[in-house]
């Protein structure tokens, strides 16, 4: 880790310049209002010596997991399917159109009056959300394949299936990874909307909770942390993976 | 053994006008039958319709009129294998040359038993040998379309359809391949129809060189080239014949324009 | 009609023809039919209902009053300071990464920060919603500063012209796509976020009736809003936006999209 670049010094200094700010800022108010970086760090220290919370969050990354599969999946299918034929095209995208529309909210309170205080609801709006993002982005990969080497397989006369696996999905691969993980952002802000209003156990229910009982601080903590996870669940795990599938590429400009 | 490879019989094309309105005869009437084992050469200039007929025959574009037969080198009819090299590599690049390879070898059914035997005889004769595990991108401009010729020698077709393959590449590399070109045919001898813009070009690889023209297309005049092979670059009678196909070239543009 | 509208309306009509079949399975609590909903939102505007019996025109006056303001506020903060970390490299090093961890922060918790903060106040809303959609803004204007195309200044500075020119003629058409798709992707933030503030922390509004509703656990009424806000923002973003877009990009040659 390249920590100490000249070019890192800039944003060091001002990190280093906020967080002295913060620290003053604080000092004005109480610690559930608005506490201090230390105190802050102690208050996720506190919350994570427990094993609940390691159960309140597993719960939370299973309904983002499961939400963000099932959206990939079924998105990429009938994104495919628009762009390799129009007729499908012209009967979905009004459909994506109205999706792309909705709040994550309306969902939200549709799927827990449907589905009640249970796993599902958190996973149904998640899907109703990410599926046409996906779906759309699948869409665009799938327009701008490349006709010559489609020709070029014509001409070898090579099989529906070797065609999928050997010259359209890779070029399908950039676009499924970009909507990867940008989904997997979406999904994770949405399953914390989601479990806000209708579910049993989960971060979102925790957040909900401390913002009725007026608790900043505990909403920071359990916030904080979550969105540390996520970034490092990109960092650690989506972005190498992506690195790792296209080392056919040249490096980069 | 059938006595020709390709058959073409009053073959008709016509593409849609860039507005949408009407259409514009592309290939009228073009009649033309290749020898099994001849190296023929099609010449015209650019945009008169020499790659719309190899795709034609290729399979990947219909045609509106006439009749075109493709016959196995044992007389079958279309079981024929095509091959076809095109102006630029079209490779997959996110496979090695060998999976390249076998990319066709697959499309073409042939026995997984052979797959590697192939691989390595035909990069070896495209003088790539070693090169299996790299990857295109990482390959020249030049090693990237003998890949391609390699990809098309191994299914080991009937027909070999080459449309301007080395158009793209300097003139030093050009060179080169054509020689190569004639070297690797020592080995493997399928029927091919070679287009080109180039009468030299022509005139050095080919027996065969049918010159067409525009607008519609046509074959105006079919020559034999019989210097026998290995022919040399400089060879001052392909020059000689080279002169004479200009000549002829300009007289059949000048009425085409008129 | 040609073939693709034919199939447009086509999907449009098995849409509410599915909708309409599953009303007619299931209970009027769970699955209100199309008509029941369509009926439900012509009243909500004849017949008030709700806490302080305000009519429906009323609410939606309030929540695009809202996505107004914040959504130009917004716009305005995102491209002055996307432009002042695009175009120095210096201020990109000391501040992008706040860009990024604001980019991060869940809307969710934004919202519940902003609501404890400021109180339960329109203050506090809004300014959560600014607060979230500015970087997506700033973001798009980074991308457009960093692809200022050089060779066109130089090119203006050597035949002499004025600040104001340059940056007139020159620079603001290169930044338009840039300005124009964080204005659409903005404008689709603003009013979600906008629905979110208003479940929690606003009075009246779209957002605040459909949370209501939700609160008593009548579906009608909860369907209703919600496709009431739905149909209001598809109009104006593809109906407005739409041709405004086409207007302002009539120099760039017909492209299929």
């Amino acid at each position: 880790m390249k920590l100490f670049r000249p070019e890192a010094v800039p944003g060091f200094l001002s990190a280093i310049g906020l967080l002295l700010v913060w620290t003053g800022v604080s000092l004005f108010f109480l610690p559930t209002f608005l506490p201090s970086p230390l105190a802050l760090l102690n208050q996720v220290i506190s919350i994570f010596s427990h094993a609940a919370a390691y159960l309140v969050i597993g719960k939370t990354l299973e309904r983002v997991l499961a939400g963000l599969v099932l959206s990939m999946l079924l998105g990429s299918l009938i994104g495919l399917v628009m762009g390799l034929r129009r007729s499908v095209e012209s009967f979905f995208d009004g459909w994506i159109m109205v999706l792309l529309t909705f709040p994550s909210i309306c969902w939200a309170f549709l799927a827990v009056l449907w589905f009640g205080l249970s796993d599902i609801a958190p996973i149904f709006t998640i899907v109703l959300i990410v599926l046409p993002y996906v779906a759309m982005n699948i869409w665009e990969g799938a327009k701008a394949i490349d006709k010559d080497l489609s020709d070029m397989a014509t001409v070898f006369r090579a099989p529906r299936f070797l065609f999928l696996r050997k010259v359209l999905i890779p070029q399908l691969m950039p676009y499924i990874f970009s909507s990867l993980r940008i989904s997997f952002a979406l999904s994770w802000k949405i399953a914390l909307v989601s479990e806000a209003f209708g579910a049993s156990r989960g971060v979102g229910k925790e957040l909900m909770y401390w913002f009725q009982g007026t608790r900043a601080d505990m909403m920071l903590a359990w916030g904080a942390s979550f969105m540390l996870l996520m970034v490092a669940i990109d960092a650690l795990v989506l972005r190498p993976w992506e690195n790792r599938v296209f080392s056919w590429r040249p490096a980069a400009v | 053994m059938a006595s020709h490879a390709v058959v073409i019989d009053g073959l008709c094309k016509k593409f849609p006008t860039p507005s949408g309105q009407g259409e514009f005869t592309v290939i009228e009437s073009l009649s033309l039958q290749i020898a099994c084992g001849s190296f023929a050469s099609i010449v015209g200039p650019s945009g008169c319709g020499k790659s719309t007929l190899l795709n034609i025959i290729a399979g990947i574009e219909p045609r509106d009129a006439g009749e075109v037969r493709v016959q196995s080198q044992d007389g079958a009819h279309s079981g024929a294998r095509i091959g076809y090299v095109f102006q630029s590599p079209r490779l997959l690049n996110w496979l090695t040359v060998e999976d390249n390879i076998k990319f066709a070898l697959e499309a073409q059914n042939i026995g997984r038993s052979s797959w590697d035997e192939r691989v390595a005889k035909y990069l070896h004769m495209v003088g790539l040998a070693g090169q299996e595990r790299n990857f295109p991108l990482k390959l020249s401009g030049g090693m990237q379309q003998r890949v391609a010729i390699a990809r098309a020698l191994a299914i080991e077709p009937d027909i070999l359809l080459m449309d301007e393959p080395f158009s793209h590449l300097d003139e030093i590399t050009a060179r080169k391949m054509r020689v190569d070109l004639m070297q690797i045919l020592e080995h493997a001898r399928p029927t091919i129809l070679f287009v080109t813009h180039s009468l030299r070009e022509a005139v050095f690889l080919s027996e065969e060189v049918y010159m067409m023209s525009v607008k519609p297309a046509r074959i105006f005049k079919h020559l034999r080239v019989d210097i026998p092979r290995p022919r040399e670059p400089e060879d001052p009678r392909l020059f000689d014949l080279e002169k004479g196909l200009v000549k002829e070239f300009f007289a059949v543009l000048e009425q085409d324009f008129r | 009609m040609n073939r693709q509208t034919g199939l447009r309306w086509l999907s449009v009509f098995s849409f509410v023809a599915v909708w309409w079949l599953g009303s007619l399975v299931s209970k009027p609590d769970i699955l209100p039919g199309p008509l029941a909903i369509g009926q439900t939102i012509l009243t909500n505007f004849t017949i008030p209902t709700g806490p302080e019996d305000k009519s429906a025109a009323f609410h939606v006056a309030i929540t695009l009053a809202r996505i107004l303001f914040s959504f130009s506020v917004a716009m305005t903060l995102g491209i002055a300071i996307g432009l002042a970390i695009g175009l120095r490299r210096k201020v990109e090093l000391a501040f992008g990464y706040l860009i990024s961890l604001a980019l991060t922060i869940p809307t969710l918790l934004a919202v519940f920060l902003c609501v404890i903060w400021f109180g339960f106040s329109e203050a506090g809303g809004l300014f959560a919603v600014i607060m979230t959609v500015t970087p997506f803004v700033a973001v798009n204007m980074i991308a457009g500063a960093k692809a200022l195309d050089k060779e066109l200044i130089d090119m203006a500075h050597a035949f002499n012209a004025r600040r104001g020119l340059l940056v007139r003629k020159v620079l603001v058409w290169q930044l338009m796509p840039y300005i124009f798709s964080a204005f659409r992707y903005a404008f689709g933030m603003t009013w979600k976020i906008v629905a979110l503030a208003e479940s929690f922390g606003l009075k009246y509004g779209i957002g605040y009736m459909f949370t209501f509703w939700f609160e008593q656990f009548n579906m009608a009424q909860v369907m209703a809003w919600v496709m009431l806000f739905v149909a209001i923002m598809l109009v104006i973003e593809h109906g407005v936006i739409a041709r405004f877009e086409a207007k302002i990009f009539a120099w760039r040659p017909a492209h299929a999209v």
